[in-house]
Formats: C-alpha cells, sequence, structure tokens
C-alpha cells in the first residue's frame, strides 16, 4: 500500500488541526506542511464580499413590507427583488428543461375519457391500465368517485387481457383500487405509492399535476 | 480567523428593535454576520458573485422571517441556516455552467514561490468542489475560517464526532488530491 | 293562529328549507344514497358532527365512511378508523396553529392530518405551513410532502422538496408535479437515498417550467409493462420501500 492509500497517521490529522506535536514521518510532516500551506494560499486568495454587498443588501430590506408576527393568514407574498444575473437564469433554465424530458406524459387526444367533470379546463386526461385476463368486469373505484365500483368501467383492450380506462382528474392526491368482478379490491402496481387504508389493506396512491402524471 | 457568533445579548436587542420598526438596525447584523459568513459563502458557492446572489437572498429572508426567529441571542446560528440554503440553492443552480476543468492548475514548480502559491490554491479549490456538501461545508468552517467543533456544532445543528469525522475524511480527499499532484 | 304567528312559522319553514351551505356535506344523504342502512349511518353522522363542532373538517371523516361502506367493512371496523382520523386531524389543526394560523382553512387541516399519518412529524408539518406563501400552496404542500414520502423519500427530503417548490410565482397546482418528478427519477434507475441526498444538498427538485404547455415531452404514452399472470394479487401488496 503506497503511503497515498495508507493516508495520514493520527498524529499527522491532529497537527493538522493545530494541535500537537509534528508526525514523525519526514514525508509525512512534509505533506502536512504542504497541506497547511495549501489552505493559507486558499484563504488568502478567496475573494471577499466586500462592504458594498451589505449597501446592496440594505437597499433590498428597505424595500421590504415590515416583518411581524404572523397572526391568521397574512402571507408576505411580496416578489423577492434579487438581481439574477442573465448567464446564472440561462443556467436555470438548461437545468430544468433537461429535468422536464424525464417527464413522458400521458397525455392521450382521441381517446373518450370517462369524464367526471366534462373535460373542464384545468382537467388531466389519465389512463388507468390493468392486467386480468380473467376478469368479467374491471371498474375504477377512488377517492374522485366516492369508491363507487360501477360509475366507471374500464374496457377490453384488443389483446382481451389488457383493461383500461381514461379519466378526466383535476390536479390533484388521489387514493384508488381497481373492482374486479364486483368483488376483489386490487392495488395498481403503476401508482406513485401504495399507502394503508386504515381497514386493513392498501390502496393506491396517484398524484395528478397540471402537465400529467409519470409513472415509475 | 472569522467573525464569531456575537454575544447574543447584543444581537437579541438588535432583533428587538428591527421589530419594532428600526429597519437601519438591521444593518448592523448585516454587516457582522455578512463578514464572518462571507468566506463560508464563496467557498461553499464557489464563485464570489453567486455567493453575493445567495448572501443576499438570504439577507432579504431573514428580515422576512425575522418574526419567527425563536431565539434572537442566537440569531448568527439562525441566519447561518438560512445562507447555507441558499448557498446550496444557488450553487446547484450555477453548476451548469461552472465546470471542474475551468479550474486550472499549473504544473508543479520548485522555482518561484508565487507560483507554488497559485498551485496551491488551484489544487485546494479543485479538491474542494470535489468534496460532497456537507464535508466541503464541514472542512470550510473548521479550516478556511477556523471554527472550533463547539460553534461547528450550534451552526450546523450537528453532533461534534460526526463533524469531526467529516473534517477527516475531507482532510483525507484534500491530502490525496495534493499528493496526486507532486508525487 | 294570529297572522303574526302564521308569517313567522312560513319564515322558519323558509328558512328550514334552505339548502346547507354549498361546502357543508350531508354525511346522511351521501351514505343513504349508497345503500348504506340508517343504523350505520347514524353512527357515522353522529360523529362528524362531533368532528364539526370541534371546528374539525368533515370532509376526510365522510369520505373515509364512504371508502369503508364501499370495501362493506364492517360497523366497528370503521368506527375505530374514524376516530383514529379524528385524533390526527385534532393533531393536524394543533400543529397548523401552531404554525402561526388561527384559522386555517379545512383544506390546510386536512393535509395536515394527511401529512401525520404517512409519517411527517409535528414539526415538519409546522415548517411546511409556515413557509408557505399562502394557504392554497400549505394544503398541497402537505398533501405532496405525503405523497413523497410514501414514495420511499425520507421525511427531512420529503419536506425541503416541497419547501424549495414553494415560491410567490409558483401556482400551487404544480406542487402536484413532484411526485411524478420522483417517480421518473426512480424509473430512471435513481436510488431514493441518492434521491434525497441530492434534494437535500441541492435544495430541491427541478420543477418543470409551466410555460410550453401540453406541447413540451408529451404525446408518446409510456411503455406499460406486461402484468403478472392471472389476476393481480389478492389485494395485498408490499409497500414500496
Amino acid at each position: 500500500m503506497t503511503e497515498a492509500e495508507r493516508g495520514w497517521s493520527d498524529d499527522a490529522h491532529r497537527y493538522a488541526e493545530g494541535a500537537g506535536a509534528p508526525p514523525d514521518g519526514a514525508a509525512e510532516r512534509a505533506g502536512v506542511d504542504r497541506f497547511v500551506a495549501a489552505v493559507q494560499a486558499y484563504r488568502n486568495g478567496l475573494p471577499s464580499l466586500g462592504d458594498e454587498l451589505d449597501v446592496r443588501i440594505m437597499a433590498g430590506v428597505r424595500a421590504r413590507p415590515r416583518p411581524v408576527r404572523v397572526t391568521g393568514w397574512r402571507w408576505l407574498v411580496a416578489p423577492r427583488a434579487v438581481s439574477v444575473r442573465p448567464a446564472l437564469a440561462a443556467a436555470a433554465a438548461v437545468t430544468l428543461i433537461v429535468a422536464s424530458s424525464v417527464l413522458t406524459l400521458l397525455l392521450l387526444r382521441g381517446e373518450a375519457p370517462a369524464g367526471l367533470d366534462g373535460g373542464a379546463t384545468g382537467s388531466i386526461l389519465v389512463r388507468f391500465e390493468v392486467h386480468a385476463p380473467q376478469a368479467e368486469r374491471v371498474a375504477l373505484a377512488g377517492s374522485f368517485n366516492a369508491w363507487s365500483d360501477s360509475s366507471i368501467v374500464f374496457t377490453r383492450g384488443g389483446d382481451q387481457d389488457q383493461w383500461t380506462v381514461t379519466v378526466a382528474l383535476a390536479p390533484g392526491r388521489y387514493q384508488y383500487l381497481f373492482v374486479v368482478d364486483g368483488s376483489e379490491w386490487i392495488p395498481d402496481p403503476l401508482a406513485h405509492a401504495q399507502i394503508e387504508d386504515e381497514f386493513g389493506q392498501v390502496n393506491s396512491l396517484l398524484v395528478v399535476g397540471p402537465r400529467g402524471v409519470v409513472r415509475s | 480567523m472569522a467573525g464569531g457568533l456575537s454575544d447574543g445579548r447584543d444581537d437579541a436587542v438588535i432583533v428587538q428593535r428591527v421589530l419594532r420598526g428600526d429597519v437601519e438596525a438591521f444593518g448592523v447584523l448585516v454587516h457582522r454576520y455578512r463578514e464572518a459568513f462571507g468566506r463560508y459563502a464563496v467557498a461553499s458557492c464557489g464563485d464570489a458573485d453567486v455567493a453575493a446572489d445567495a448572501m443576499q437572498e438570504a439577507w432579504i429572508r431573514a428580515y422576512d422571517a425575522l418574526a419567527t426567529c425563536e431565539h434572537p441571542d442566537r440569531f448568527g446560528a439562525w441566519f447561518f441556516r438560512i445562507l447555507r440554503n441558499q448557498c446550496h440553492n444557488h450553487r446547484s443552480r450555477s453548476r451548469t455552467h461552472a465546470s471542474l476543468d475551468d479550474v486550472t492548475v499549473p504544473a508543479p514548480t520548485r522555482t518561484d514561490a508565487r507560483v507554488e502559491w497559485g498551485e496551491l490554491r488551484g489544487l485546494m479549490e479543485r479538491a474542494l468542489q470535489r468534496l460532497p456538501t456537507e464535508q466541503r461545508e464541514a472542512f470550510v468552517l473548521r479550516h478556511v475560517d477556523g471554527r472550533p467543533y463547539a460553534e461547528m456544532a450550534a451552526l450546523l445543528g450537528e453532533r461534534e464526532d460526526r463533524l469531526r469525522m467529516r473534517v477527516h475524511r475531507a482532510r483525507e480527499a484534500v491530502r490525496r488530491e495534493l499528493e496526486g499532484h507532486y508525487d | 293562529m294570529s297572522a303574526l304567528r302564521w308569517g313567522v312559522m312560513v319564515a322558519s319553514i323558509a328558512a328550514a328549507a334552505q339548502p346547507a351551505p354549498a361546502q357543508e356535506r350531508n354525511v346522511r344523504a351521501e351514505l343513504t344514497a349508497r345503500g348504506a342502512p340508517p343504523a350505520y349511518v347514524e353512527v357515522i353522522a353522529e360523529r362528524v358532527s362531533a368532528a364539526r363542532a370541534a371546528r374539525l373538517p368533515a370532509g376526510p371523516m365522510i369520505d373515509k365512511a364512504l371508502e369503508g361502506w364501499a370495501k362493506r367493512v364492517s360497523a366497528p371496523r370503521v368506527e375505530v378508523a374514524l376516530d383514529q382520523l379524528r385524533s390526527r386531524l385534532e393533531a393536524g389543526r394543533a400543529a397548523v396553529i401552531a404554525a402561526g394560523a388561527s384559522e386555517p382553512t379545512d383544506a390546510v387541516v386536512a393535509g395536515a392530518a394527511e401529512a401525520l399519518a404517512r409519517g411527517l412529524t409535528p414539526d415538519d408539518v409546522r415548517a411546511l405551513v409556515s413557509r408557505a406563501p399562502g394557504s392554497e400552496a400549505a394544503a398541497a404542500g402537505l398533501m405532496v410532502a405525503a405523497s413523497l414520502h410514501a414514495q420511499g423519500l425520507d421525511h427531512a427530503a420529503s419536506v425541503r422538496a416541497v419547501e424549495e417548490a414553494y415560491g410567490p410565482e409558483v401556482d400551487p397546482a404544480q406542487l402536484y408535479e413532484l411526485p411524478s418528478v420522483v417517480a421518473g427519477l426512480a424509473g430512471q434507475g435513481m436510488p431514493m437515498a441518492d434521491l434525497a441526498r441530492r434534494i437535500m444538498q441541492g435544495g430541491g427538485l427541478p420543477l418543470p417550467p409551466m410555460a410550453g404547455g401540453a406541447g413540451q415531452g408529451a404525446g408518446r404514452p409510456g411503455q406499460v409493462p406486461p402484468g403478472p399472470q392471472g389476476n393481480q394479487g389478492s389485494g395485498r401488496q408490499q409497500r414500496r420501500q
């Protein structure tokens, strides 16, 4: 094992922290000394945030509403007056665009939805699918339809094994299950999470955003 | 040594004054802790302009939320947490256009002390930017700011033994970077 | 009957015939419409009105009762669930008030109760409420943080992700994007622990901008994995870690 792999002795670490005597080995001692010199060089070379920043900060502070204890619901919603340098803004945009390509949305066009609110603006088409070749009837029951096992019914796909239904939902958080043949309540493996239903079983959880849903 | 957390009573008095309407009194806190934590901000963000933005945003938020500061005698630690948060935000936002390769390190030479100084600084900068955030923070507070572990524990809300371990690991990583360059 | 008393009687009948305020749901009507027997309905209704008297939101309790009935859960079991829900609504309300809101909306209290149910702490609830830019955002933020935690993100990262997404320019509905972002990243192979670490270090999850609408990245439906043979199990499934 080379010295580089072995690491410093405890003495060397203590010495680097400014406590204790220098380590015995010459090479180790030289290494610690170089470390200390590097820290010093770094510290001395750090640009400082000067007093003029204080001026800029106080100018921003004076423009803010007075800080008061929040009683009731007086929320401070004034826009933040922070100068964003153009390069920084562009960088932020790049990060967001890269991230949004991760979102492949299940927005389907042309598929008649079992609309709950007639496709009102702000509602998202969400498709549910389940593989149930032996079933004769599959329904969707959840917090969006008071858990009725008859109001939203799946249709069988071309291959007879896959059942689907598309529902218009407003952005929000929903719990639901699939009801097979009126009696078997099963979770959706494509849900965001499975959570306890407080009756000793699980519900599936899906959170619908204004631009749709991504499943795992 | 960087500015320590000041006498808490003084800070508490100033906070009360500001909450009663004396905006200008806030400037005392701004000056005190901008100085105390400025190096931390620059080292954390890796860039002075980014650090300045983070610092400004942190102060605005501290002012807005001043009434929620439950222990005004520990204003420094409370503000530090806000600043730390902003440094994280601003650092990650700027990361897409800053590259580690931009930190050029000249080839080793034994001839000129000034050149070596620049080398060492460049190496340290690069080593720090490569550290995981928590290690970098702890290293900066300990070695660059020179704060005692007890103070670091108060600022970061972490146990001292954990912080010592973090600094230890960071030191080892820096050591490897330095030795890798010179050996 | 004198004209005056007749007038008074007509007025009071008219008043009684006024429909209940739009927000106030009628648990009896809803349960009865779904075929629940009167005895069951009464037990539930009693609990709901007690909750209302304590200024707790009735909606979550009514929803839970409807769910219990739909699943044909026994009445005693539903009662227990409602009692537990009531405790959480009380705890949620207390946490929200401790955060500085003296008259919280039902949505926020319900959100707080849900957050506590999913394993967030009262401190988490206080943080989410006090840092929200408005009560709508607070309600959404609580629900979303609860969901992120249910997806497997540790509670600190769940809270931090929401806090970082709060902002005066952010429509509260956008907060509901976060679980999809997590699902997408997890689907690309990122372990939850790594995601949590990135959130804590980098200050949040990337929240896609609203501008651009459905055109951005939309259209192609995701691949649906083939399910297992036969029906999907017996209704019990491992909680996703």
